[in-house]
């Protein structure tokens, strides 16, 4: 089920406050029908808080959600029987048993199909561990039971805050399979995630959100056409010089600079210009030691999110400010 | 009726519901064989008034029909603070364990988990008095034998049809005395505040009691105890003893007000509260 605008989940100007902090500053999402949506946005830019506000633990200040088509507010907590979640940390009894945690949590909220159950240990791959307490669950197998959990009810929304914590690769790829399946089916998966080389493999939509305002929303495929990125590696003594000449060449796009100690810079340029990159570099007597093209999710996040992002914990981008000095931001003018 | 089924599941499952009910019954099986022993061997008796009154206050525990009330004073009084424990374990947890939220998420009414999740515990609380009471009356037998008493009052009938009667009243107040664990916890979000400031409130009272009898007797532990004063068997000497309490009725009523009311703030704060992490 979703909207007349085909919109399985939409938000309109949703506001929350903590105290003072604006957590979401008129948040406006659109997510439509049977897509993988990746919900993206640096540490405390709202997505938690739109999570929870999502699945009816807080309630918003002022806004509108709707759900499948219909309004979610206050007391419309029956619309979240069409709703699977995984919110934060996965929670359950830590003495009961995997398959008894799915079968306590299913005496809450809408009826759970007979057998759905066992289907989804499988599903999840801990049919052979269901019958251990989860105290003695690793963090990877808590989370795959925090997925089947989300599945119990087979909802047409699922709501995923950090779907891939703890899993390790195969365990990734199974989730990612999974969610890609039930997109297929015309089930809608909305997953918010730091992951963002794992988002690029799976979501079909991404939004991106910023200090608790939607920056920009869309296919993902066309995002990344806008963000088209030509990435060279010059010497790093030869950064600033190679900054001047290729802002030249293409002075109405923000240069990016990533990995300053090993010498990476990024121009917004379609992959067939790369060749140009080359040789204006080798025009000014700058040599290029490496060379890459395509598009990077990464780099569109850390553009429209000011560099202060998840990607930053990972220690991959180092940004510069306009005038070439680190500053903690992605993008230099 | 699945959500208190689930209910019963999980709590007949965890561990804290079997603690508790092993030191409720524990202990009084070990008091009253203790008393047993001691009265048999005359410890404790010296000379003196006051040493007749503690012999015979030791004597009644083992001896039929005052037993029956003993007993059920035993299980109102040191069952009731295990309740309260119990009440703010389980509540808490629901917090820190963050399953509330789980089944909020879900759409499940946040005040109908809650006063499920408390229904469970009483249905619980009833089984687990019975129990101990039965056990501690057999304890009580058994002790009458190491005391060398009569055990003829056993029969008593008159006293045992009083029994069931009695036992829902003291069900009802070690539910009150739960609610109050159950809300402090959920209004802590925490097992372990819940229990602290649970045991701090249940001596808090009784400590203000020796200094402000006339109002504590309208405390919730106060009236609890006064609510479940029913002697079912003649009244004993020990039961003049009893300090400022209010008639068994009125405390009654009081007891159902803090139970109502305890039941009330927790389902206004889970209503109303924000739900993380």
């Amino acid at each position: 089920m979703s909207g007349a605008d085909g919109l399985a989940l939409a938000t309109r100007g949703l506001r929350k406050s903590y105290g003072p902090r604006r957590a979401l500053d008129g948040l406006d999402l659109s997510v439509p029908t049977g897509v993988v949506y990746g919900f993206l946005g640096p540490n405390g830019a709202g997505k938690t808080t739109t999570m929870r506000v999502l699945t009816g633990l807080i309630h918003p200040d002022g806004g509108t959600v709707e759900i499948l088509g219909r309004p979610f507010r206050r007391g419309d907590r029956r619309r979240l029987f069409e709703v699977g979640a995984l919110v934060e940390s996965p929670s359950f009894y830590p003495y009961l048993s995997g398959r008894a945690n799915l079968r306590e949590l299913g005496a809450s909220g809408a009826k759970v199909p007979a057998g759905r159950i066992e289907e989804l240990l499988g599903v999840v791959g801990l049919s052979d561990r269901a019958g251990d307490k989860v105290e003695d669950y690793s963090l990877g197998m808590r989370q795959r039971l925090g997925i089947a959990a989300a599945l119990l009810s087979d909802p047409q929304l699922l709501l995923l805050d950090e779907p891939a914590n703890g899993l390790d690769p195969a365990g990734m790829v199974a989730i990612r399979d999974t969610l890609r399946a039930l997109a297929a089916q015309g089930k809608t998966v909305f997953v918010s995630s730091h992951l963002l080389a794992e988002v690029q493999v799976m979501a079909d939509v991404v939004g991106i959100i910023a200090a608790g305002k939607l920056v920009r929303e869309g296919q993902l495929k066309d995002l990344l056409a806008m963000e088209a990125l030509v990435k060279v590696r010059v010497q790093p003594d030869q950064v600033t010089a190679a900054i001047a000449a290729l802002t030249a060449l293409a002075p109405a796009e923000p240069l990016a600079e990533s990995d300053r100690e090993a010498g990476w810079l990024a121009v917004h340029l379609p992959a067939e210009r790369a060749a140009e990159v080359s040789k204006t570099l080798a025009a000014v007597g700058i040599y290029v030691l490496g060379m890459e093209s395509g598009t990077d999710l990464e780099m569109l996040f850390l553009e429209l999110t000011g560099g202060s992002s998840a990607a930053d914990d990972e220690g991959k981008f180092v940004g510069l400010g306009t005038n070439g000095s680190p500053s903690g931001k992605g993008t230099v003018a | 009726m699945r959500l208190f089924l689930s209910g019963l599941r999980k709590l007949s499952r965890r561990l804290a519901t079997w603690v508790t009910f092993g030191l409720l019954v524990g202990l009084v099986v070990l008091i009253v064989l203790a008393v047993g022993g001691a009265v048999n061997g005359g410890v404790g008796a010296g000379n003196g008034p006051a040493a007749t009154v503690r012999i015979q206050t030791m004597k009644e525990f083992v001896t039929f029909p005052q037993a029956y009330d003993r007993m059920l004073d035993f299980v109102l009084r040191f069952g009731g603070l295990l309740a309260l424990l119990y009440g703010a374990a389980i509540a808490g947890s629901e917090w820190g364990w963050g399953t509330l939220k789980s089944a909020v998420a879900r759409g499940e009414s946040r005040v109908g988990y809650m006063l499920t999740s408390f229904a469970s515990i009483a249905a619980l609380i009833a089984v687990g008095l019975v129990l101990a009471y039965v056990i501690a009356l057999v304890a009580a037998v058994v002790g009458a034998n190491i005391a060398g008493v009569s055990t003829s009052g056993l029969n008593d009938s008159a006293t045992i049809g009083q029994i069931p009667l009695a036992l829902v009243r003291v069900w009802f107040s070690v539910l009150e005395e739960a609610a109050l664990g159950f809300t402090i916890a959920t209004l802590a979000r925490s097992q372990l505040a819940g229990i602290g400031v649970g045991i701090a409130f249940y001596f808090g009272e009784s400590f203000a009691g020796l200094l402000l009898p006339d109002f504590v007797q309208y405390m919730p532990f106060a009236a609890a105890n006064a609510a479940a004063n029913l002697s079912v068997s003649t009244p004993t000497t020990t039961d003049a003893a009893t300090t400022a309490a209010l008639p068994a009725d009125q405390a009654l009523v009081l007891v159902a007000v803090w139970l109502v009311g305890a039941l009330l703030v927790a389902s206004v704060f889970s209503d109303r509260a924000e739900i993380a992490g």
